[in-house]
Parts: structure tokens; C-alpha cells; sequence
């Protein structure tokens, strides 16, 4: 026999799911409900839970009767309820039974509302779609914030990959004057996040920070920009007077940061200020500009220091040529080119060989 | 649904009025399930367990037949199996027995009427 379709959309409202063990019960809250939902029927709990595995989602209410052989309603509301379905789908129990305590059960495994027979097809009707419609509100909202969350997250993504951009847009045009070519800055950007992700020297700080801290090593020597060319771009040894001047470029690069409001607004920044004027401290003390000993220096000052220092062996500068790998880490550990933490040595030790291989010599 | 067999059921003191609602005035469904009541099992298994002494099987028959009398407004019927259904929850065999022939009449009154509905 066919429904006659009083909603066009039926088909899209979903299947409402009728159990009683009585025939002429469920015929008339088929009646009620014919045209507004696809209707199925079950005889008691057992069929109505093959109903509910064979439909799944396709099924927005179960109307419930209590009293049923095989499986009566209370026990396939327990089965309902322990596999958290009440929450997902609305189930309202449809009984004689007033008895407070079956009532009371039913409640707390989830019901949504008991309502008693005989039925009165306007309440039945009106307590039965209200909640329906609730329950698909709720689900469109949560898909909605969803999609609103995924869109925010590559928004996200987006702004922090702009921000890096420029940032080491602006830090390779700082470098080119002293003949710094944008690998230099990625390269400290890199070996820094290596460092940090691959050694202890990372404990405690989480992925994101990691991101910040890496992207704050970048602008370590913006400061160099205040330097006249005369002493940056020297190719020979520097007078104590023109390496006085040089010094500063950590005091001058920290202040020139300080100067951008959109670089204080990131996270990175005060990650950034720390190793642009940190990064010549040294672990005995005799650094500069503040002359901090051992811990006093931030971890990751430590790191771009000694990232720096590496990469300047390794590579053709001005003022020398390039060293060979092992001939570098001999130096650094031979102590001539800074002093640096046991710990932070060791750590880099033991991943200078991963480092060595982002450098493509020709 | 005719309106001489609306009388007639009236005068048997059915409530049709309630009874077309709870159908969504659908009279043909209504009719369809009044004459199916004639073939209905739980009177019959409601004298049987009274009879026989078994209180639970009685309190079950006579729970469903309340429920299908209800729904068809045959108020008579419906009236006089809630005094059954009452005393059987309470465990009263005796109380059952005695309200039996009001029960009993009201059943035989009503069906006698429904068997001769024009299929």
C-alpha cells in the first residue's frame, strides 16, 4: 500500500521507527506520522534493533512501546543506551505503563519524552517533531562549526606562512648586505627546529613553540643593518674600535624589532628580541652585549649562537673561506670559536650528521 | 466511514468522535481495525487465565485487550477491563472473577455488532 505524500521532502526528513507488539497501535501512529517521515515497523525489541543496525543514520526517532514479548522496551532501551544511540537519535516511549519507576528508567537511559497511550495524534505529532527538529538543527549547527574550524585552522596556516614569508623576506634583505644569501637565514631557521625537535635541548616546549622559536631565529641579525659597510663588508681583521660597533648589532637589532608593532603582536617575538640580542653571549660569561653566564642564557639563544657559529665555519664568508665539516666541529669543540654548554654540544654531536647534510656543497 | 454505523456504535456507547481523531479521519483505517477486533485473541485468553488461576497471564491478556478497546473507543469494554486489569496488578484472582461478567457482556454486546459490518 502507498503512503500518500503530504510533504514532498519526506524522503529527505528520514524514517521514523515504530515498535509494538500490537498491530492496530502502530497502524495508527503510522497514521499519524504517513507522509511526513518513511515509516518502518517493528514487532519488539530484538526486530527493532535489526531495524536500527540495518538503517543506522537514516533513522531520526524511535517510537518505543514498553510492554512486548522477545525483547520488551526497557530492555532494548539499556541496549540502546549502551551504545550512546539516545543521544544521536531521539527515542520516545509510547506506553500505558505509568507506573513511575519504569518511567523514571527510561529517563535516565536517555528518553526523550514518555508519552501515554491511548495517543492523541496533535501532542504525539507536535512532541514528537519538535524534538526531531531539534535533534537536525543540532546536527547541521555542529557540521556548520565543523567546516567553521577547519576554514579557521587553514586561515591560520595561511597567516603564519605569510608572516614567515615576510619575515625571512626582510631577514635576507638585513644578511645581503654582508653578502648573506637567503640560505644562510634558512639554514639557522632549520638547524635551530632540528635541534629542538631532535635533542632534549627541546624538552618541555611544544610544537608550536618550536615553530615560533624557529621563526624568531631568523631575524637574529636584523641588527645589521645599522652597521656601515665599511666594517660589515671588512674583509680583513676588524680594529677593537670598528668590532665595538660591530657588538652592537645585537642591541640594535633587539630595538629595531621592538619598533614593528605587527612583530610584537606574534608570538615569535619574544623569542626574536631574546636571540637577536643574546646571541653572542657566551657559557663562560665573556659575551656580549650583557655579558650573561651559562643557564642565565636562553636555550635557544644558545642554539642560534652555536647554529651561527656553524654555519660560518662551513661556509664562504667575506673575510675566509669555507672549513670542511669535521674540521669545523673539531673547532667549536677545541673551544675557538665560543664557549657553549657540555649539554648542548653533546646534543649537537649527536645530530651534526643529519645537520651537515642540509648544506649541498657543490 | 457511514453515518448510521457511526449512530449505532454510539448507541453502543463508543466514543467515535475520539476515536476518527486518533485515526487522523481516516474512517477506513478506523473500520478496518474495528472489524478485526471480532478476531482479536485476548478476551478469549483473558477467561481462559482467569479460569485456569494464572494471575500473570490474565493481567497480560487483559493489559493488551484494555489497550486495543481504548484505542478503539469502545468505552463500554474499555471501562470494565480497567477493573480487571487493576485487581489482576494487585494479585487479586477473586476481585478478577467477580468483574468478569461485566466484561463479559460489554465484549459479547459490541462484537455482535462489529461481526455484522458489510466487509
Amino acid at each position: 500500500m502507498e503512503p500518500e505524500v503530504r510533504n514532498p521532502y519526506e524522503a529527505a526528513a528520514g524514517t521514523l521507527l515504530i515498535v509494538d507488539d500490537s498491530e492496530i497501535n502502530r497502524a495508527i501512529l503510522a497514521e499519524i506520522f504517513r507522509g511526513m517521515y518513511r515509516l518502518e515497523e517493528a514487532e519488539n525489541g530484538q526486530e527493532a534493533l535489526e531495524k536500527i543496525q540495518s538503517l543506522g543514520g537514516e533513522i531520526c526517532a524511535i517510537l518505543l512501546d514498553v510492554i512486548m514479548p522477545v525483547m520488551d522496551g526497557i530492555s532494548l532501551l539499556r541496549e540502546l543506551a549502551g551504545r550512546g544511540l539516545p543521544q544521536k537519535i531521539p527515542v520516545f516511549l509510547i506506553t500505558a505503563e505509568t507506573s513511575g519507576s519504569v518511567i523514571q528508567e527510561a529517563y535516565e537511559l536517555g528518553v526523550m519524552d514518555v508519552i501515554s497511550k491511548p495517543v492523541v495524534p496533535y501532542m504525539v505529532q507536535r512532541r514528537v517533531n519538535s524534538v526531531i527538529e531539534l535533534f537536525q538543527a543540532r546536527k547541521r549547527l555542529n557540521s556548520v562549526v565543523e567546516k567553521q574550524r577547519s576554514e579557521i585552522l587553514e586561515q591560520s596556516r595561511r597567516i603564519l606562512e605569510l608572516s614567515l614569508g615576510m619575515i625571512e623576506a626582510l631577514s635576507t634583505a638585513i644578511e645581503f648586505r654582508s653578502g648573506e644569501s637567503g640560505e644562510h637565514v634558512r639554514r639557522i631557521h632549520d638547524i635551530t627546529k632540528f635541534m629542538l625537535e631532535k635533542t632534549k635541548l627541546g624538552r618541555g616546549l611544544s610544537q608550536e613553540e618550536i615553530s615560533h622559536i624557529a621563526l624568531a631565529s631568523i631575524m637574529h641579525d636584523v641588527g645589521k643593518i645599522a652597521i656601515p659597510d665599511a666594517i660589515l663588508n671588512k674583509p680583513g681583521r676588524l680594529t677593537p674600535e670598528e668590532f665595538e660597533i660591530m657588538k652592537t648589532h645585537t642591541v640594535q637589532g633587539c630595538t629595531l624589532l621592538e619598533k614593528i608593532p605587527q612583530l610584537r603582536s606574534l608570538p615569535a617575538f619574544e623569542y626574536a628580541y631574546d636571540i637577536a640580542r643574546h646571541h653572542h653571549e657566551r657559557w663562560d660569561g665573556r659575551g656580549y652585549p650583557d655579558g650573561l653566564k651559562g643557564s642565565e642564557i636562553s636555550v635557544w639563544s644558545q642554539i642560534v649562537s652555536l647554529a651561527d657559529v656553524y654555519d660560518a665555519l662551513v661556509s664562504k664568508r667575506v673575510y675566509k673561506d669555507a672549513f670542511g665539516f669535521d674540521e669545523a666541529v673539531q673547532m667549536i669543540l677545541d673551544g675557538k670559536c665560543g664557549a657553549f654548554s657540555p649539554e648542548l654540544l653533546d646534543c649537537f654531536l649527536s645530530v651534526e650528521p643529519q645537520i651537515r647534510r642540509m648544506y649541498h656543497k657543490k | 466511514m457511514e453515518k448510521e454505523t457511526m449512530l449505532s456504535l454510539e448507541r453502543l456507547g463508543v466514543d467515535t468522535e475520539s476515536a476518527l481523531a486518533r485515526f487522523m479521519n481516516n474512517g477506513a483505517l478506523y473500520e478496518k481495525f474495528l472489524r478485526r477486533f471480532v478476531q482479536d485473541q485476548n478476551y478469549a485468553a483473558l477467561t481462559e487465565a482467569v479460569r485456569e488461576g494464572r494471575v500473570q497471564d490474565a493481567f497480560a491478556a487483559a493489559h493488551t485487550l484494555k489497550g486495543v478497546s481504548a484505542n478503539l473507543s469502545l468505552t463500554r469494554l474499555t471501562e470494565s477491563v480497567s477493573e480487571v486489569v487493576e485487581a489482576l496488578r494487585a494479585g487479586d484472582l477473586e476481585a478478577a472473577r467477580a468483574l468478569m461478567p461485566a466484561v463479559e457482556e460489554a465484549y459479547r454486546e459490541i462484537t455482535a455488532f462489529l461481526r455484522e459490518l458489510p466487509a
